[in-house]
């Protein structure tokens, strides 16, 4: 079977994870990565990459490349894009698609017109306990689903390891929406809004409160109600504010209910599967939506999480930030 | 400030102890006082952010005080010597020309080569130079260093949240004029021996306050009881931390 070859452009968090992983898959390369900090593809190079650029231009001209990783700040996802798209690479993107509908069309009709497979990264979806769900589901062993609870909630791009470890700067663009498409939304948002769509269909209703604790100009806690064509009510509860990572489904059915959680991992835990592994199990979902990636490209499938699920998402968010909820604000006594 | 963590986590000052002060000190002297609220750029935070985020934007507009980012402010270079070394330190012109320079600081465990976070370290964030990790390898000295180059008239705890190996209400305010005084107590409620605090221990060589103290108000050991202390596992995971970054064990632990 060919080989794939790969290149990742953009080595910020997600990035390394990638990058770790894209070692590790069957029947691909990585041949090459892109990013602006030297210290990252030195990094990399020590890792066992061969080639490293500054300008992924270069990479996308790479005739071993047969598709990339794009794991760039948002408001580059557009043009990224569609430069590989016309470099006829396969297209693995971050989610969200883009920052907002008319941007993730673009992309989306760029990889069509030069025939590349389109993946948007949702790693929920390759997660075993999530997928144990919607087995459930399917199977109708929970009856009908009446409520459907999703939590993502932690801190964001505000991460810090443990409060013992050094705090991690955060990376400008974080701070202007204009560069994001918004705040925890879009963020955490999509992530939770897929995972519903591809459990109870798509989204006919949405409305959203939005939260402003950091006092920022885009929201850092958001709830939406929604309602999906199998007539579930979807509860989604947001927020870049807490310590502590909780993604979390909880479905209320007419005969049984189901409730599943992914935390983070004991650091100690994670340590040793680092140094024994090379990789963390708990972003064993990523690998396997990377390999997913590339079986599509070997065997010409189609990706489980296509450009138009991300499109999907976005629009219902983008309907989630037009249909907001006022409530009475927060008393402040300073 | 440190980080983009608000009070409710025990690592920063709240705003409404500031707005507190500021009323006390327009009370105590005249109401129209001038008045900044300080802090610099450190190496995973931006003050830009940070004040915002942290409620010392919306502060500053209700009292009418000046936000300042030391790492934007005019400064003086002075040398200092601390434990035997020189220092180039930079002092930020509102501190110097300040005539009342008040210290704020919350108590909370630290990196595990310093153990705990106070008054003396507080001043650390007063350093305009925003990469302050370049300082990490003599950070004791470079703590007293800047304690010689700034000095403040008054150290105050805002404990009414610590933070320990978690946040707690401990409701607990101290003040004292000397730092080190103010540390040994604030180590001892943490449960740590401030013997064993290297730049507390320097501080006190180097003339700026005393060890020996007689502390007034609620008994120490009645917050040392309710202080969110560290566990042993705690501790050995900053410790494990700390020497998988000194043996260059950080790419594969996925932490650089």
């Amino acid at each position: 079977m060919k080989r794939i070859g790969l290149g990742i452009i953009g080595l910020g968090y997600i990035g390394k994870v990638h990058l770790r992983h894209s070692l590790k898959l069957a029947n691909a390369n990585l041949v090459a990565v892109s990013d602006l900090s030297k210290r990252a593809l030195r990094n990399a190079r020590e890792s066992g990459v061969k080639k490293t650029h500054s300008d992924y231009e270069q990479l996308l001209k790479d005739p071993e490349i047969d598709a990339v990783i794009i794991a760039l700040p948002t408001h580059l996802h557009l043009q990224c894009a569609k430069k590989a798209a016309e470099e006829k690479k396969h297209i693995f993107l971050e989610k969200p698609i883009a920052r907002n509908v008319t941007e993730a069309q673009e992309i989306i009709s760029a990889a069509k017109k030069n025939s590349v497979k389109l993946m948007i990264g949702y790693p929920l979806r390759f997660n075993p306990t999530f997928r144990n769900v919607k087995d459930k589901i399917r199977s109708g062993t929970l009856g009908d689903v009446e409520i459907a609870h999703a939590v993502n909630i932690g801190s964001g791009p505000f991460f810090h390891r443990e409060q013992d470890y050094a705090p991690t700067p955060v990376p400008e663009w974080w701070f202007n929406k204009e560069l994001t498409g918004g705040g925890v939304l879009v963020d955490l948002g999509s992530h939770m809004v897929n995972l519903l769509r591809w459990y109870f269909g798509e989204i006919i209703d949405i409305k959203s409160h939005l939260g402003y604790r950091f006092n920022f100009d885009f929201e850092d806690s958001a709830t939406c109600l929604a309602r999906f064509e199998s007539g579930t009510l979807g509860v989604i509860s947001l927020g870049w504010f807490s310590h502590v990572t909780n993604v979390q489904v909880e479905l209320f059915g007419t005969v049984q209910h189901a409730n599943t959680q992914h935390r983070a991992p004991n650091p100690l835990l994670t340590a040793a599967q680092m140094l024994t592994m090379g990789r963390s199990k708990f972003f064993e979902p990523h690998l396997t939506e990377l390999q997913h990636f590339v079986n599509c490209i070997t065997q010409d499938l189609s990706p489980f999480s296509t450009g138009r699920d991300g499109l999907k998402d976005l629009e219902a968010i983008s309907s989630a930030y037009k249909n907001q909820i006022q409530l009475a604000e927060k008393s402040s006594d300073i | 400030m440190c980080y983009y963590w608000d009070y409710s986590t025990g690592q920063t000052t709240d705003p409404r102890f500031v707005a507190a002060l500021i009323d006390v000190i327009r009370e105590q002297t005249k109401p129209d006082v001038n008045i900044s609220v300080v802090e610099a750029d450190a190496s995973a935070m931006k003050c830009k952010h940070a004040f915002r985020l942290l409620g010392y934007e919306k502060l500053a507009q209700d009292y009418n005080v000046n936000l300042v980012n030391l790492s934007e402010d005019q400064s003086t270079s002075i040398e200092v010597t601390a434990g035997g070394q020189n220092f180039h330190l930079k002092v930020p012109r509102v501190i110097q020309e300040a005539d009342l320079k008040i210290n704020v600081t919350k108590i909370k465990y630290s990196l595990a080569n310093i153990k705990i976070t106070c008054a003396l370290k507080n001043v650390f964030g007063c350093n305009p130079y925003p990469k302050k990790y370049k300082y990490h390898p003599r950070l004791d000295e470079t703590i007293v260093a800047l304690n010689k180059a700034m000095k403040f008239d008054l150290h105050l705890i805002d404990g009414i949240i610590v933070s320990g190996i978690q946040p707690r209400k401990l409701g607990l305010i101290m003040a004292s004029t000397d730092p080190v005084a103010i540390d040994v107590a604030a180590t001892r409620i943490a449960g740590e021996n401030p013997n064993r605090i290297r730049y507390i221990q320097l501080a006190e060589k180097e003339g700026l306050g005393n060890t020996s103290f007689i502390p007034k108000g609620v008994p120490l050991d009645y917050f040392k009881k309710r202080y969110p202390r560290k566990t042993i596992q705690k501790k050995l995971m900053g410790k494990a931390y700390n020497l998988a970054i000194q043996m260059r064990f950080g790419k594969r632990l996925g932490l650089e």
